[in-house]
């Protein structure tokens, strides 16, 4: 995320979306056996513009629309995966993915290890979290974690296009089972440097394993663990506190079935305090999880408790002022990190009045 | 499914014996259940066995099958090993799952057995997902999915027809319809007719009343496997059958009040497995062998041992 795009060059930025339409048009024309299967692939807003035209291009045999079907879209990926293809099967709405959980945990995250390894399933899932503008209840819902507590699944949460890029193209060349991906829609829209800046660790990981996490950015005085679109949110609010001695570590969790749990606890044993910045509930989630990998083998280096911040503990209301009190923005991050660091409130540190984070990254208007 | 006519005599003593191997395989399962070698829920297909065998005559090797958790007779009747299908039901490393599996999982995929799911219809849009790469692949499978009456009433059903009739899949959906669903009956269940609704889709559908009779299995399944071989789309068999079992474990339950006894003795006067007394006196020697040797097998084969634990897990 660049909050300056006037400064970049053409050549360097991509926004989210576009690396997704790379991604999937990548996949299609590298590997033969590669199909695109789900509800609106084939129409004119192809999943929110990441398959628009691959249809008329590729056909109808690699990209296949379906009825409203979830748990029959997903089984028939299941199927198609078992003959020879690799699936890439979408649900424009994670929520809509829970009518395929039979599919997802009883068959998929277990038909390799069900069957003692007689087969594998190798399919990419794609979701994306709708959260904002009036999504509500059930086209808002962010569920890694309950897709995470299954063993056999790998999740991941791309945070960038480069993200994007490197994880899907393992999966899809590389990986011989289900993976999950859940893309934010909010950020769809959104420009991004396609070569990290000099000073991003991130830079010299390349060649890393993608399933796993990612450091993003270092710094001595405390440690955030980000999912998603809580990773451009913990960068925003590092950048806005550095200039007050807060330098902030920031990890994006990227995969959270598999956490890479020596970068986070060598982190916090380093700065002492940790952060969890997650796009869900907190209770039995990613917050819960990085918690259990700190507490259940290095609690002695925690100086503070862990602050979380995520998703209030109720379903997601439409009303957009109850909207913005439910999930945490800029000033309840700066605030959670201040009083981490240090100890208390600082009065010197003007925090930001942004009342939603949704309004700071949303470029449209509904509907969404 | 052979391009030379075979000898009538052959095919149906081939066919008779998969079917009684099948039998005397439960049998053998019944027998041992008490002593709790085999800590598997079992859902036996006695009774049930001339379906499978005569469904999958005239499936050639490459073909796909997806099975339930009434799966042994499929498991057999598509070839699957014998001593590998007992060492899975006692949990050893020796199953053709290294004991992961047990009774409700079975799987051979070098003879085209792809897999039981334990949970109704599940395995039902697998096939028409298998059929849609086989479409893509251009290879010319048939792919079958075998579910029972019960399978009918769950949503991924339809929609996998739906998908199926849609884009013209080859898949045969096979209806073992026993009447049951755990111990519930048909018309405690059903306000349809299961081959009108096939029909509705579009699908060619056909119903046979004598489950028992494994030669007009086979002879209608082959005419519809060819009929998909040649024009690449679904067909629907229905076939009535007698599970004569408990819906789970080795027990008759006729005491449990919900069916009636007179159902059994009807299909046993007709079942070949008791009837045709030559043929089982004939065959029973050396199956009974094959089913020995594969229960040694299982016994002397290890246990799984944590190494096998998290293995096969991503």
């Amino acid at each position: 995320m660049d909050e300056s795009p006037q400064a970049m060059t053409a050549a360097s930025i991509q926004t989210y979306r576009d690396a997704l339409f790379e991604a999937m048009e990548q996949a299609l024309i590298r590997h033969d056996h590669t199909v695109i299967i789900g509800q609106g692939v084939t129409d004119h807003k192809g999943i929110f513009g990441t398959t628009i035209g691959l249809g008329e291009r590729f056909g109808p045999r690699r990209v296949i629309e379906t009825p409203l079907m979830e748990e029959g879209s997903l089984g028939i990926c299941l199927g198609a995966a078992l003959n020879g293809l690799y699936p890439i099967n979408t649900h424009i709405r994670a929520d809509f993915a829970f009518l395929a959980m039979n599919q997802m945990i009883n068959l998929a995250a277990k038909y390799r290890y069900m069957f003692g390894g007689l087969f594998e399933v190798p399919m990419l899932v794609r979701l994306v979290i709708g959260r904002s503008w009036g999504q509500g209840a059930q086209h808002s819902q962010s569920p890694q974690s309950m897709f995470a507590h299954t063993p056999g699944l790998v999740v991941v949460m791309p945070s960038t296009p480069e993200a994007i890029r490197e994880t899907y193209a393992y999966a899809i060349a590389h990986h011989r089972g289900p993976v999950i991906s859940l893309e934010h829609r909010l950020m769809y829209e959104l420009a991004f440097r396609s070569d990290p800046a000099p000073q991003s660790p991130s830079a010299s990981q390349s060649g890393t394993p993608p399933f796993t996490s990612r450091l993003e950015r270092r710094g001595r005085d405390v440690t955030i663990v980000a999912t998603s679109i809580m990773v451009l949110e913990a960068k925003r609010a590092a950048e806005r506190l550095a200039p007050h001695d807060i330098e902030c570590e920031i990890i994006d969790l990227h995969c959270p079935s598999h956490p890479d749990r020596d970068l986070i606890l060598d982190s916090v044993a380093r700065t002492g305090k940790l952060l969890i910045a997650d796009t869900s509930w907190l209770a039995y989630g990613v917050a819960a999880e990085v918690c259990r990998i700190v507490a259940g083998t290095a609690p002695h280096v925690l100086t503070a408790p862990v602050a979380m911040l995520g998703m209030q503990p109720a379903p997601c209301p439409t009303a957009k002022s109850l909207e913005d009190m439910f999930y945490p923005n800029l000033r309840d991050l700066m605030q959670a990190i201040v009083r981490l660091v240090t100890g208390g409130d600082n009065p010197a540190i003007d925090l930001p009045d942004e009342r939603s984070m949704a309004d700071f990254y949303k470029t449209f208007r509904g509907p969404f | 499914m052979t391009d030379v006519t075979p000898d009538p005599k052959d095919r149906h003593d081939r066919l008779f014996r998969t079917a009684l191997l099948i039998r005397l395989v439960e049998e053998r399962i019944i027998d041992l259940y008490p002593s709790d070698c085999i800590q598997s829920p079992v859902h036996l297909s006695i009774g049930q066995e001339a379906v499978a065998v005569g469904v999958c005559e005239p499936l050639q090797r490459n073909d796909l099958l997806f099975g339930t958790y009434r799966g042994h007779a499929y498991y057999l009747a598509r070839g699957g090993d014998l001593n590998a299908m007992f060492a899975e039901l006692f949990g050893k490393i020796g199953g053709v799952s290294k004991g992961k599996a047990g009774s409700m999982h079975l799987a051979a995929p070098a003879v085209g057995m792809m897999g039981s799911s334990a949970v109704v219809a599940s395995a039902i849009p697998h096939a028409v997902g298998a059929a849609l790469a086989a479409r893509v692949r251009n290879t010319n499978q048939v792919i079958v999915t075998a579910f029972g009456d019960g399978a009918t009433e769950e949503g991924v059903y339809h929609e996998s027809l739906n998908f199926a009739a849609l884009h013209g899949l080859p898949v045969l959906f096979v209806c073992e319809n026993n009447g049951l669903a755990v111990h519930a009956s048909l018309a405690e269940r059903q306000a349809y007719r299961m081959i009108d609704q096939a029909r509705l889709y579009g699908i060619p559908a056909e119903t046979l009343t004598d489950g028992w009779d494994f030669l007009a299995i086979a002879d209608a399944t082959d005419a519809l496997v060819r009929e998909i071989r040649r024009d690449g789309r679904p067909r629907y068999l229905e076939v009535a059958t007698y599970r004569s079992r408990e819906h789970v474990g080795p027990a008759e339950d006729f005491g449990a009040g919900y069916r009636r006894r007179i159902g059994l003795e009807d299909w046993q006067d007709r079942d070949p497995l008791i009837q045709d007394t030559d043929r089982i006196a004939r065959l029973t020697p050396e199956i009974t062998a094959e089913i020995d040797r594969a229960e040694a097998f299982a016994r002397a084969s290890p246990w799984p041992e944590h190494e096998d634990l998290l293995s096969d897990v991503v």
